[in-house]
């Protein structure tokens, strides 16, 4: 075990500042979920009022009522979903991919990124807006500057719950015919 | 003012300015999965190797969550006292260390969270009930074994450097050093603490809103008017978690088990 602590100056004194780590992009990821796909097929969904009410009723805020939903094919039948979301925290956002089965079953949950902010701007659509687009890092290389963060315990519970809302969105839009 | 000039701090966010790590060339992937409750991170140059690293994390999730009624705690918790249950290897030695830190620890230790220290036993994998109003919580000391078989799966896969981070509580091997920056747990936003090399760290934090909560007793009560921020480094993760709760819990960084474990404490 070999610890060096980093000099007081820049550690207790320093301002803090942002972190950001970048595991995956959306491509990468569905790749990762679907190594067999040939084709990766975007659907818009539109869910109308008395659709999301339904959501509701069964206790799952749909929180937007367009998603993108990309259905992973080969050959011509589908093979599962992709869903990309990202989830606000107190200080971090957190952006993360789900891949589902074709009859909707949750199959892999990646994170794609983790940024943590350094103060409100988290609520800021400016800040969040830079991260838009963005591409991976990863893989990095040893050399690069991998720093991990650490302390009290982050929770995940908004992770959760996205993970649940798109499994409903999902299940929703396939009864409705909106994926075929 | 001041929030003007946060804000325009703020800019494009970059990972920590911290020097880069020691072994160059070789190619590192890091991948990121909610477990535990939390985002659990694995470095290492093996995609199959971090998937058995993952696959480890979550069959500690599976076999210690206090949240799962299928899990070893949660079967407990339905035993009526005096009956046993036949518990996982793993679930059985993590037991066996809870029960040897509370007794190092003269009680500031405690996965029974002072619902009564004596209510439960194990031996071999058998897992006793003796009271019927203990209940058992391993959040202070198997999100560090679960990091700890993280790490284990990464060498059995081969590799030669890796990490595993649990939402703050890593452990690093191999001829990498690991730049660690704290989290500000009241402004958001991280410091650089250090960089860690061949052990584990573990961070705690203890205030009103956190999530770490030291159980009740008036020792503990008073100790955390004091203690709020705790690192611990240890050659092991479990170690490492458990301490934290321990030099919390008396409000000493320089508590004789730190040592005696090998291991360093900070409090913030």
């Amino acid at each position: 075990m070999r610890v060096l602590l980093a000099p007081l100056a820049c550690a207790a004194l320093a301002p803090a500042s942002a972190f950001a780590v970048e595991y995956l992009n959306a491509e990468q990821a569905e790749r990762l979920m679907f190594p067999d796909a040939d084709a990766f097929v975007p659907h818009e969904i539109a869910l109308d009022a008395a659709q999301l009410q339904q959501l509701d009723a069964a206790g799952v805020r749909a929180r937007s009522a367009r998603w993108k939903v990309l259905a992973a094919q080969h050959a011509g039948s589908t093979l599962g979903y992709v869903v990309v979301d990202e989830v606000v925290g107190k200080f971090e956002l957190i952006t993360y991919a789900v891949g589902l089965t074709a009859d909707g079953a949750v199959k892999q949950v990646e994170v794609l990124a983790y940024r943590e902010s350094h103060g409100q701007e988290i609520r800021l659509a400016a800040w969040r807006r830079q991260f838009v687009g963005k591409t991976a890092s990863a893989p990095l290389r040893v050399g690069d500057d991998i720093a991990n963060i650490s302390g009290a315990t982050l929770s995940c519970t908004h992770v959760t719950e996205g993970v649940r809302r798109i499994v409903a969105v999902v299940t929703a839009a396939r009864r409705l015919g909106m994926l075929s | 003012m001041r929030r003007k000039r946060r804000e325009s701090d703020a800019g494009p966010p970059e990972a920590a300015p911290l020097a880069p790590c020691c072994e160059r060339g070789a190619v590192m992937m890091r991948r990121a999965r909610v477990l535990l409750g939390t985002l659990v991170e694995v470095g290492a140059a093996d995609a199959e190797a971090i998937a058995a690293a993952f696959a480890a994390i979550a069959h500690v999730q599976a076999r210690m969550s206090v949240f799962e009624a299928t899990s070893d705690i949660g079967r407990f918790h339905a035993l009526p006292r005096g009956a046993s249950i036949e518990v996982d290897a793993q679930t059985a030695a993590v037991l066996a260390a809870a029960a040897d830190l509370h007794a190092q620890s003269d009680g500031a230790f405690d996965v029974a969270l002072g619902s009564a220290g004596g209510g439960w036993r194990v031996r071999g994998c058998t897992l006793t009930r003796l009271d019927a109003a203990v209940r058992l919580d391993l959040g202070g000391i198997a999100k560090g074994h679960a990091v700890d078989r993280g790490i284990a799966a990464l060498r059995s896969h081969g590799c030669r450097a890796g990490y595993v981070n649990a939402g703050g509580d890593l452990r690093v091997f191999g001829p990498l050093e690991l730049p660690v920056v704290l989290r500000d747990e009241e402004g958001g936003g991280v410091r650089p603490f250090c960089r860690l090399s061949d052990g584990a760290l573990a961070t705690s934090h203890f205030a009103a809103s956190s999530r770490s909560r030291l159980y009740r007793s008036e020792r503990a009560v008073a100790a955390a008017a004091i203690a709020r921020h705790v690192c611990v480094a240890a050659p092991t993760c479990l170690v490492a978690d458990a301490l934290t709760k321990v030099v919390a819990g008396t409000g000493r960084s320089d508590h004789p088990l730190v040592a005696r474990h090998g291991a360093v404490a900070w409090l913030h």
